[in-house]
């Protein structure tokens, strides 16, 4: 299908978009890499009044290193995150996770900002921020705020941002944790049914002191799971603690079905790929990787 | 609404062209049916398929989900930038590896192989089974394409 008709603006800056965005009062969307919102303007699942091609803003898609974080732009395109040397370096779970997004054709296109701001409970670089426990700055007319990435997400395709609110840039805390990524999807490429990414601070010689898991696809939003984190940390990942935790994701989960899977599939499949991301973590610290 | 028309000017296969266009106007209707380069294909127009792949600034994308407008100061290549006397050591590929049934996905796999040739990569098998996993083939061929693009970047013209 083609899209309804909208007006479109190009804006040169951040606080040029902001302003645009502030003027049509909701009723405008951002415009970055446009892998989501040009097929919901397709299909008319949308129908703006104005799309905003924030695409022109200078600056806005670099990859730095800043006082122990990664600072990533909001317009920085998949293949830029997945290619970057600093990126490979410090964020190797960003490097891991950004393949599993969409195709090379949607990786040369879409955007680290565009794709947390469309919030696809589905979504692999919403599960990455939470993982991560990334800072997402923000801009609205009235200045720039920081947002932790577990308070970001609502729900289905709903975040915390405000109508004339525009992401500039993503944040990530370094860090020297073994880390891990699995998920399940119908097809390749496709959007994923479930995903879990592990990330772990070795103990001892087999012990893990502390463990974050995060998923995705298992509810109305990717979550971190706290008490199945805590159920594994201070553990040898025993497979009793193995079970609890899966168990606990199971019990944080509220899957729901769709086209893809059934709420039950879901339920069965996270302690399975709990188990397996947790599998590929120990293995990952044994082949030397942290 | 009545629809105000914006001016692009943008490089399509080496040639400057300037015209005025819808901002609903996809780069693929674009391409099709203002400029009459019909080599691009439409399938989906939802960014699954990915027949409507074209290089923007040599970088593989779907023509279908993105705006013509966003292409303005953009270099735009079509499977028509291939056409000539001889045959282009890709499309040699694909007819000798038979990496073609019907053809309506051929266009969007060779120009993702430039683009893959361009990057200059020993690329294994079955990493460029994930670099070609944007173009569907609905004859299930897939093997003599992977063959085809193989060839093609392997070889040395």
């Amino acid at each position: 299908m083609k899209p309804a008709p909208f007006a479109y603006e190009r804006a040169a800056s951040a606080d040029e978009a902001v302003a645009m965005l502030d003027r049509y009062q909701g009723d405008a969307r951002v415009l970055a890499g446009g892998q989501s919102l040009v097929p919901l303007l397709n299909m008319r699942l949308m129908q703006p009044e104005a799309v905003i091609d924030v695409n022109r803003i200078p600056d806005l898609d670099g990859v730095r290193e800043d006082n122990g974080h990664v600072r990533i732009g909001a317009l920085a395109r998949y293949s830029a995150i997945e290619w970057s040397p600093i990126v490979g370096a410090r964020l190797p779970l960003l490097s891991e996770i950004v393949r599993y997004i969409g195709d090379r054709q949607v990786r040369t296109r879409g955007t680290i900002g565009g794709s947390l701001a469309h919030a696809d409970p589905t979504g692999e670089m919403a599960l990455a921020a939470l993982a991560l426990d990334a800072t997402i700055v923000v801009q609205s007319p009235t200045g720039t705020r920081e947002i932790a990435a577990r308070d970001f997400f609502l729900g289905p395709y709903f975040t915390v941002l405000e109508p004339a609110d525009m992401i500039v840039e993503v944040r990530f805390p370094h860090h020297t944790m073994v880390t891990a990524f699995a998920e399940h999807a119908r097809r390749h490429g496709d959007f994923c049914v479930i995903s879990v990414a592990a990330l772990g601070e070795p103990d001892g010689d087999a012990g893990w002191k502390t463990v974050r898991l995060a998923v995705g696809g298992a509810s109305y939003r990717p979550f971190v799971a706290d008490e199945a984190s805590a159920a594994l940390s201070n553990t040898a990942l025993e497979p009793d603690a193995v079970e609890a935790a899966g168990a606990a994701c199971v019990e944080a989960a509220e899957p729901s079905d769709d086209i893809r899977a059934s709420a039950d599939y879901r339920a069965h499949l996270l302690p399975i790929y709990v188990r397996r991301v947790l599998d590929q973590m120990k293995a990952r610290r044994s082949q030397g990787a942290t | 609404m009545t629809q105000t028309l914006i001016d692009v000017r943008l490089t399509v296969n080496g040639e400057p062209v300037e015209r005025a266009v819808e901002p609903r106007r996809s780069l693929v209707d674009f391409l099709r049916h203002d400029l009459g380069l019909t080599g691009t294909h439409v399938g989906c127009e939802q960014g699954v398929c990915g027949m409507c792949t074209v290089l923007l600034d040599g970088e593989p994308i779907k023509s279908c989900i993105m705006l013509a407008v966003q292409a303005d100061g953009a270099e735009i290549t079509t499977i028509e930038a291939l056409n000539g006397e001889e045959l282009h050591p890709a499309q040699r590929a694909f007819k000798e590896a038979h990496g073609l049934q019907c053809g309506y996905c051929t266009p969007a796999f060779i120009l993702t192989s430039v683009a893959l040739r361009e990057r200059g990569l020993d690329i294994p098998r079955e990493e460029l089974k994930e670099e070609l996993a944007g173009v569907l083939c609905r004859c299930t061929g897939y093997q003599n394409i992977l063959t085809a693009v193989e060839t093609y970047l392997a070889a040395d013209d």
